[in-house]
């Protein structure tokens, strides 16, 4: 069944990034400057892009429209991981997480744009560019951040403290890992966690910041199979507020 | 889905917002009978995310220092491979990296862009200005005095008409601006109007432009425009349908 396989898959990435340009564009008129405003909410409103491809292609293979897809769910059947539904905090914290989990997409969007798959290969080439923006733009202010001042320093710290057992959920296993790599659709999740240590590493390596011990971490698992924090359902109920008024509104 | 109109059009309400953010002193008794009475004294916004912040106001914010926000600095865009780079305006940033993230976001996202050029402001030399039927070169004193450099590239931009905005024309090698100018009305003699021209270091321009896949997909943005939402006939139907 390996378009069950396929459809897992996509709807994990695609709700990763429905959730993120849902939270990252709370920061819309709160951002540290008005630049970092314009740059930040934009990238949510590719990360929304983003998600309509998928959940586009996803429509194709016989899933329900976007918007019910996207607006009539409930927490228990997102595909998230954890990472993405935690409140935008402060923005050392959601600096890091854009840091964390655009490191993680680049490398997917790299490997699914090689994949036996020609529909998924040509949405993942076409939009990467834009990912790779995604992660300039956060490996420029955390290099920049990360050895500014005391203040930045300790705060970008303790974020990532805080944020790396969630960001290793990104990498939860599938139930049909085995199936998706046999088949040639991407390259897995250890493979692309391992990368992505590599990647987010370098750039650490150039701040002041330290990258904890990975192995001392106990990875938050659970959002792939719909485990989510208190935090999504409250999102869900305001991003569908509008929607649910009247679900046969054409917009 | 209608996201993508919904937070632009969000942002616009949010800045409105926030200039009609009152602040609610339960001494003002107007406000306060207004607004049931709030007990403490906190930031009140028609927008509920700042209201439930529970800001409170500061008493007599310090005045702020003049000039002490981030340095500028100028962006040039091409709008297509083999166009000359055109200014599009300035950003404020901590150095010109992060003047290019921003200068991105800023001006590449709703419009065609294939690359930018990014130059701190104190880098640009800025000429005279002269009329709209005129150019700046033809009113230029004839002997300019100028330290004598190094030999390095200058870039050149001209600006043909008041309100357009200034185009790259040429890279000159001169020992200074002012002789970077000289060399180009030289070697260009270009015929009036030239209303303006600025002058960059070749060495003081960040380029952007090898990264072809990073503006790939700009062409495909019109959804983030207003114009790209047909609504006309929904709403003359609406207001048909009303009148009936």
């Amino acid at each position: 069944m390996l378009e069950n396989a396929i459809k897992d898959l996509l709807y994990k990435i695609a709700d990763d990034q429905l959730i993120l340009g849902h939270r990252n564009s709370e920061w819309t008129g709160f951002g540290p400057m008005l630049e970092e405003d314009i740059a930040f909410s934009s990238m949510a409103q590719d990360k929304l892009g983003h998600s309509l491809a998928f959940y586009t292609l996803l429509h194709q293979m016989g899933e329900g429209d976007p918007d019910t897809v996207a607006f009539m769910r409930n927490a228990d059947q997102f595909h998230n991981s954890q990472l993405v539904e935690l409140p935008i905090g402060e923005y050392d914290f959601s600096l890091i997480r854009h840091f964390l989990y655009d490191n993680a997409e680049i490398l997917r969007f790299e490997s699914l744009s090689q994949s036996t798959n020609e529909e998924i290969a040509k949405i993942a080439t076409k939009l990467k560019g834009e990912v790779r923006y995604h992660v300039l733009h956060a490996n420029t202010l955390v290099k920049q951040l990360g050895s500014a001042t005391q203040e930045s320093i300790s705060r970008l710290q303790q974020s990532l403290e805080y944020a790396l057992p969630f960001a290793l959920g990104i990498f939860e296993p599938s139930k049909h890992e085995q199936e998706l790599i046999d088949a040639g659709i991407y390259s897995g999740e250890a493979a692309l966690q391992n990368q992505w240590l590599e990647r987010i590493s370098a750039v650490l390596e150039k701040t002041h910041l330290k990258l904890p011990e990975i192995a001392n971490l106990q990875p938050v698992y659970g959002g792939r199979y719909g485990q989510h924090t208190e935090h999504l359902q409250p999102l869900l109920d305001e991003m569908a507020e509008v929607f649910k008024i009247d679900p046969t509104a054409e917009w | 889905m209608s996201l993508p109109l919904g937070l632009e059009v969000g942002t616009l309400l949010l800045k409105w917002h926030l200039q009609n953010t009152k602040i609610i002193k339960p001494s003002d008794s107007r406000l306060a009978t207004q607004n049931s009475g709030p007990t403490s004294m906190s930031i009140e916004s028609l927008d509920p995310r700042v209201t439930r912040l529970q800001i409170e106001p500061e008493p007599n914010p310090l005045p702020k220092p003049a000039l002490d926000q981030l340095i500028t600095f100028e962006v040039f865009h091409q709008k297509k491979e083999g166009l000359p780079f055109t200014y599009v305006g300035p950003v404020h940033a901590a150095d010109e990296e992060i003047a290019f993230l921003f200068a991105k976001e800023q001006y590449s996202r709703r419009a065609m862009c294939s690359g930018m050029w990014i130059a701190s402001t104190e880098h640009v030399f800025v000429s005279g200005y002269a009329d709209d039927s005129t150019s700046v070169y033809d009113t230029m004193p004839s002997v300019y005095v100028t330290p004598e450099g190094p030999e390095q590239s200058y870039e050149i931009f001209h600006l043909k008409k008041r309100g357009k905005a200034h185009q790259h024309v040429c890279t000159v090698t001169a020992r200074s601006s002012e002789h970077a100018l000289e060399v180009a009305r030289q070697t260009l003699n270009p015929a009036p109007p030239v209303v303006s021209v600025w002058i960059i270091p070749s060495i003081h321009v960040l380029r952007q432009e090898e990264d072809r896949d990073m503006w790939a997909t700009t062409p495909e943005k019109k959804y983030r425009e207003a114009i790209a939402y047909r609504v006309q006939d929904k709403i003359d139907r609406f207001k048909a349908e009303q009148k009936a």
